[in-house]
Formats: structure tokens, sequence, C-alpha cells
């Protein structure tokens, strides 16, 4: 199939492997997608420590299940990346434990208290479920299945996420004033959360030409605005003076794009963002701790095939 | 001879223990079970197994699990502020309908 039938035909759940598609195609998915991806990986990792800091066993159980959900939902993104035939997962994930992978912006931050959660737990998987919501319609067959697995889950994300919230901000004075430092220090980058203004985006033209992608930055960030300034505001967080958010006349929301940092925003794109160097080691030290988890049921799976691995090998 | 019988309401459903039959062989065991059990329920299809056949094992036998709530993996547990992002109510309705699927309430 050449590039052209590709646009003509671009549409919800069009291509699967079945179809030949062109090299362009395959590569852009494969970005796409594995971003989405490593995204998964790395927000699980960021929000791991808190299983042990979460302040009772209801939020520990809860907490422990949505980390568990964003990893699952790596594998089946890393699957459905996969089956473009233009990385393995093993390259993939190669690729992020050596600081070549890309992932979101948010997620190059470091945690440093529970206050925080919600600013992931509720704002962050809010902005990523408002999207994920119009990937379902994606052209790459396997990616929109992956989503609908994923919207089927986010749902109890999202909404622990706000649980947390409310309890903070009906909490004493102190965790009042917390939450509110916190929301601070992360409104700004929730908002970069859906990439550059669509006049900057480097490849959004053809993912949206190929159906790939589904709605644009800027739709996207201002539907979410819409739908989280009044629920902030609901739990008596006040929206911090910068960016200068306008209110359009019909009650909608549109943020001023020059306010925001976009020298650090395109560093973190790059990976050259240095406390994003330290998630990214973080994890790849995690990963290299349990080696020997992956090796004993590697092991196992040889043994099963015949071969009775000896500790030399 | 005791038949017990299965119920499937619709296609693509479990088929659920519904009752027994008392039948000398399979055939009309499946006829005795058409006229008792698939008359005044829904029905898409009947199973017939005789019991010497059924394997049981019990509490008596084993420790089960199953017994920890896990409600807490559920956006209906929580009760926020209302007026959810229509993305957030879609899972949620969807989570609800997978839960009454199961059978779990």
């Amino acid at each position: 199939m050449d590039l052209d039938t590709v646009k003509t035909r671009a549409g919800p759940r069009e291509f699967s492997p079945a179809d030949d598609l062109p090299q362009e195609y395959r590569e852009a998915a494969t970005r796409m997608i594995e971003f989405h991806a490593n995204s998964e990986i790395m927000g699980a990792y960021l929000e791991r420590p808190f299983i042990r800091q979460a302040p009772s066993i209801d939020r520990k159980l809860a907490f422990s299940a949505k980390v568990q959900d964003e990893i699952g939902h790596g594998q089946l993104l890393y699957r459905a990346a996969e089956s473009l035939g233009v990385k393995t997962r093993e390259e993939m994930l190669e690729d992020l434990a050596n600081g070549d992978g890309k992932f979101l912006n948010c997620f190059h931050y470091p945690l440093k208290s529970w206050v925080e959660i919600p600013m992931i737990s509720f704002f962050v998987d809010g902005a990523a479920m408002r999207r994920q919501a119009t990937l379902r319609r994606t052209s790459w067959e396997p990616y929109a299945h992956a989503m609908d697995k994923v919207c089927f889950e986010e749902g109890f994300h999202v909404k622990h996420g706000e649980d947390i919230l409310k309890e903070l901000m009906t909490g004493s004075r102190k965790e009042q004033e917390m939450t509110q430092e916190a929301f601070e220090e992360w409104w700004p980058r929730i908002i970069q959360f859906f990439g550059p203004t669509d006049d900057k985006s480097t490849h959004h033209d053809f993912a949206a030409s190929v159906g790939l992608k589904q709605q644009s930055n800027d739709e996207l960030r201002d539907a979410f605005l819409d739908q989280y300034i009044p629920k902030a505001r609901k739990h008596g967080l006040e929206i911090p003076d910068e960016p200068r958010i306008r209110e359009r006349d019909d009650g909608t929301y549109a943020v001023e794009e020059g306010d925001l940092d976009w020298d650090e925003f395109f560093t973190i794109a790059k990976n050259d963002y240095e406390p994003g160097l330290g998630q990214i080691n973080g994890r790849k030290q995690a990963q290299d701790a349990v080696q020997w988890v992956r090796d004993t049921i590697e092991g196992d799976a040889t043994t099963a095939g015949g071969h009775a691995p000896q500790a030399a090998d | 001879m005791i038949w017990e019988v299965f119920r499937q309401e619709k296609t693509g459903g479990y088929h659920a223990h519904c009752g027994n039959v008392h039948a000398p062989d399979r055939e009309m065991a499946k006829q005795f079970a058409a006229i008792q059990h698939g008359r005044r329920k829904p029905t898409n299809s009947l199973w017939v197994v005789p019991r010497e056949e059924i394997g049981e094992i019990d509490t008596e036998d084993v420790a089960f699990g199953g017994t920890t709530d896990k409600s807490y993996r559920w956006a209906t547990a929580y009760n926020t502020t209302g007026e959810d992002a229509v993305e957030v109510v879609e899972s949620e309705d969807e989570q609800a309908t997978a839960e009454r699927q199961r059978g779990d309430d």
C-alpha cells in the first residue's frame, strides 16, 4: 500500500498487521506507541515508592493495584508497537534503560510527597484519559484494542486520584496548604502534558493525516481545561496566576502558551533534563536489581523445553 | 439415573446449574430437561451431565481464596464530586456492566 492509499483509507481501526503498510506509517506509529508505552512504565516507577508511603491500608491496596495496572498498560502497548515490525519489545526496553527512549514530560519530575499524588493520579491521569479516549479511534487496530482495555481500567485511577485530592482538601489546614503548593508547582507541567502547540508540533500533521492521531494537541488541551479547571476549583484549589488562563465568552478556557516554560519542555523531550535522568537511571537500577527474577523465569521456561540450564550457562 | 441440568439464557453466556432430571439415558435426559427446565425461563441451550461424572471439591478439602474485598479496584467505589469527564463516566459504566455480567453483586 502506498502512502496516498493509506491517507485515503485512514479511519478508525482501519489497518492491522495483515496490511502491507509503508515504512513512514510504521515508523510514525511505532514512535507514538513506544512513547505511550514508555510513559506508562515511567509513570508506574514514579508512583511505586508511594505504595509504601500510602497513609492507610485502603490507599495502599488501591494504589498498588493502580501501579500494577500501569505496568500492564505498558506491556499491552509494547505489544501493539511490536506488531508494526519496526522495533522489538527488547529494543524498546533497552532504549528506555539507556536513556534513548522518550516519555511524557510529567514523569521526568521527581515526586517528593504524598500531597503530590493527586497531581499525577487525578490531573495527569485525567489528561491521559482524555487523550486515550480519542485513541480508541486510531487507525492502527492493535493500538485501538489496547486503548479499550486501558480506558476500561483508567476510570478507577482517575476517581481514586480525585478521592485522594478530596481527602487532602477537606483535611487539616496544613494539608490543604501543602496540596495547593503542589498544585502550583505541577499545574504548568500538567498543561504541557498535551505537548507543544499545533504550530510547533513536528509530528502532528503526518500522524493526523494517516489517522493515527484523532485530535490535535490544542483541541485536547482545551477540552482538558474545560473539564478540570472547574473540578480543581470545586475541591478548593486556586488556579495559579501564571500561566494566564483566558475564559472565552462561551465559558471555555484557553491558556496563554507563551507563559509556559518551553525551553524546559524541549530539554525534557530530548532526555537532557537532569532530574529526569535520575528517573531513567532509577528505573534501570530497579530493573537490574530484579534481573535474577527474570533469569529464574527464563531458566524455568528452558527447563520445560527439555534443556536444564547449568550455573555456568 | 440422575442427570444435572445447566441452562444458558443467551448465546455466549454461561451454562448455570438449574436442577436435575431422572432419566435412563442421555436422549431421555435431554427431552426431560427441555420439558422441565426449558419451558418457563428464557433458554438458549441446555447441558445434561450424569451426576457421577461431576467432581466436587469443597471447603473441607481446601482453603479457597476470593474472600478479599477488592471493591477498591473499581471506579464505582469512589464518590467524588460528580460531573466527571465523559471518558471517566464511560469507563465507570463499562466497569459496572462487567461487574453485573460476572455476577459479583
